[in-house]
């Protein structure tokens, strides 16, 4: 299988403090791949270090490779001069906690396009409209659009967040314990949307949940010590 | 021990409070007492016909209209000039500065907010002494004491713009950042919309000092008799000036009263000001985060 994402000899610190050590690994296209590990073990940092987004926190440093294959094309994201919002617009992430702008739920899928430089014009609407089906949410907020967004339950917040993701269309979707917040029931709808997701981009998700992690993943790796390893 | 405390504070709390506001009732009625009497079209157009001073066919020179408006140009010659430096200004300390020029420029932007107001017309008033000697043809005017309007204003805007911008959270962000957005694009679409009440806070203070300032204005520009305004280069009238005038000056009581007259109109102005900053803020909101646009 095509290796989509591929890191070589990756350590990280925060200040003084060693988080990763010496990690080798690749990722597969069109397939999930979990991280599980204890809590801080660096599987968020992990994630982080693939969107470039650790680079807006202060005091942390990195060494290694860390190559993806992105338009057609293999990229060492680190080694040459990269724009990061090209950058972050091919490769999206999904927090652990909901994170829904604090804005309407039309808008908080708009935004990403616009910021992108997209017009009205070119066709946001129907976007907007296309992903919120994808993510199983048209039927339950395509009256209530102008509505806040954080007025949304915390599943279908977690939703709209996969699918603001999504609008972007990336190539590769980091997801960081996206259903930790979520019931049962919340959580086995993100699941159902994430096997749908993975025919259109790779899914690299940090996840606690065993059972979860045997339901949706193709690849199970674990982070221990700093450390990754393949267990399947 | 710490339930008696708990008590005692509440209640100092909750009496602090009723005195604040049995001191502003007081005022109000105070005010209203001793303005309502004189509050009339007479004292806003004098002898002149409403039409003919609304459409400026004749001067009012026995009127307050003269002063209502240099007062309402004047709020908005400063508010437009430190508009632009102030949120400039609160961006750059908020989102851009480092820790050492954050501190740098913190300072003298405090020492700023410090400055005495007549200071501050000092400063104009030598100001206009020195352009007046290249451009003859500038002497204290509505231009000069709207810079040096905008001047005493812009730490309010500043401070509010920074706090408003400090104040949000980091997730916001990040979450931005995840989506692609670079810093100027973050500030622009994410940051700002959601300080928008913060900002507007200070427009409201910035506003309100424009609007009662008068030593500023009594060394840059503002005489008793001026009427209305036909340029920027021109002297003006204004209400905290015609107050003061009239407090220190009135050689009757109807004079005195016509100051009072004069104080509710100023404060009737800044209060129908904030109510169209307030819906200003509003409309600004909901379109930037709720509407399909």
């Amino acid at each position: 299988m095509k290796k989509i994402i591929e890191i070589e000899n990756l350590s990280f610190y925060y200040g003084k403090q060693q988080i990763l050590d010496n990690i080798s690994v690749g990722f597969g296209s069109s397939s999930i791949a979990a991280i599980t590990g204890s809590s801080g073990s660096g599987k968020s940092t992990f994630l982080m270090i693939i969107n470039r987004l650790w680079e807006e926190l202060n005091g942390a440093r990195m060494s290694g490779r860390v190559s993806l294959f992105l338009d057609h094309e293999k990229l060492d994201i680190y080694g040459r001069a990269i724009s990061l919002s090209w950058l972050r617009r091919k490769v999206g992430m999904v927090f652990q906690i909901p994170n829904p702008l604090p804005m309407s739920i039309y808008r908080n899928l708009a935004l990403p396009l616009q910021m992108a430089g997209m017009k009205k014009k070119d066709g946001i609407g129907q976007k907007v409209e296309m992903v919120l089906r994808q993510a199983f949410l048209w039927p339950e907020v395509k009256d209530r659009l102008r509505d806040d967004a954080r007025t949304l339950s915390g599943g279908q917040q977690q939703r709209l967040c996969i699918a603001r993701a999504m609008i972007l269309q990336p190539e590769i979707l980091l997801l960081d314990e996206p259903t930790s917040s979520l019931d049962e029931k919340a959580a086995r709808k993100i699941e159902s949307l994430l096997l749908v997701l993975k025919e259109q981009c790779t899914l690299l998700m940090v996840s606690h949940d065993q059972a979860q992690v045997k339901r949706v993943a193709d690849e199970v790796l674990e982070m221990d010590g700093g450390r990754m390893s393949v267990l399947n | 021990m710490t339930r008696v405390f708990d008590f005692l504070l509440y209640v100092f709390a909750w009496l602090c409070g009723l005195i604040l506001v049995g001191a502003f009732g007081t005022f109000m009625v105070f005010l209203l007492t001793q303005g309502l009497p004189a509050l009339g079209f007479d004292l806003i157009f004098g002898g002149t016909a409403i039409g003919d001073a609304l459409l400026l066919k004749r001067v009012v020179s026995d009127g307050l209209l003269p002063a209502i408006i240099g007062t309402l140009l004047l709020i908005f010659l400063a508010l437009v000039t430190a508009l632009p430096f102030g949120l400039g200004a609160g961006i750059y300390l908020a989102e851009y500065a480092g820790k050492r020029s954050k501190s740098f420029f913190s300072l003298i932007f405090d020492l700023l907010a410090g400055v005495p107001s007549i200071v501050i017309g000092l400063f104009g008033f030598s100001l206009t002494i020195y352009l007046h000697k290249r451009f003859t043809f500038l002497t204290p005017c509505l231009l000069i004491s709207a810079l040096a309007l905008a001047l005493l204003v812009l730490p309010y805007l500043i401070r509010s713009t920074q706090t408003a911008l400090e104040e949000l959270p980091t997730t916001l962000r990040l979450t931005s950042a995840a989506l692609g957005a670079d810093q100027a694009t973050t500030i622009r679409f994410v940051l700002l919309p959601q300080a928008a009440a913060g900002i507007f806070s200070g427009i409201i203070l910035a506003i309100g000092r424009a609007a009662e300032d008068t030593a500023v204005i009594m060394l840059t520009g503002v005489v008793v008799s001026a009427g209305i305004p036909r340029s920027l280069f021109n002297s003006y009238e204004a209400l905290p000036f015609y107050i003061y005038y009239m407090a220190s000056q009135f050689s009757n009581q109807q004079e005195l009263q016509q100051g009072f007259g004069a104080a509710l109109i100023l404060l009737s102005l800044c209060a129908l000001l904030f109510t169209l900053a307030w819906l200003i803020r509003k409309k600004v909101t909901a379109r930037l985060l709720y509407h399909h646009h």
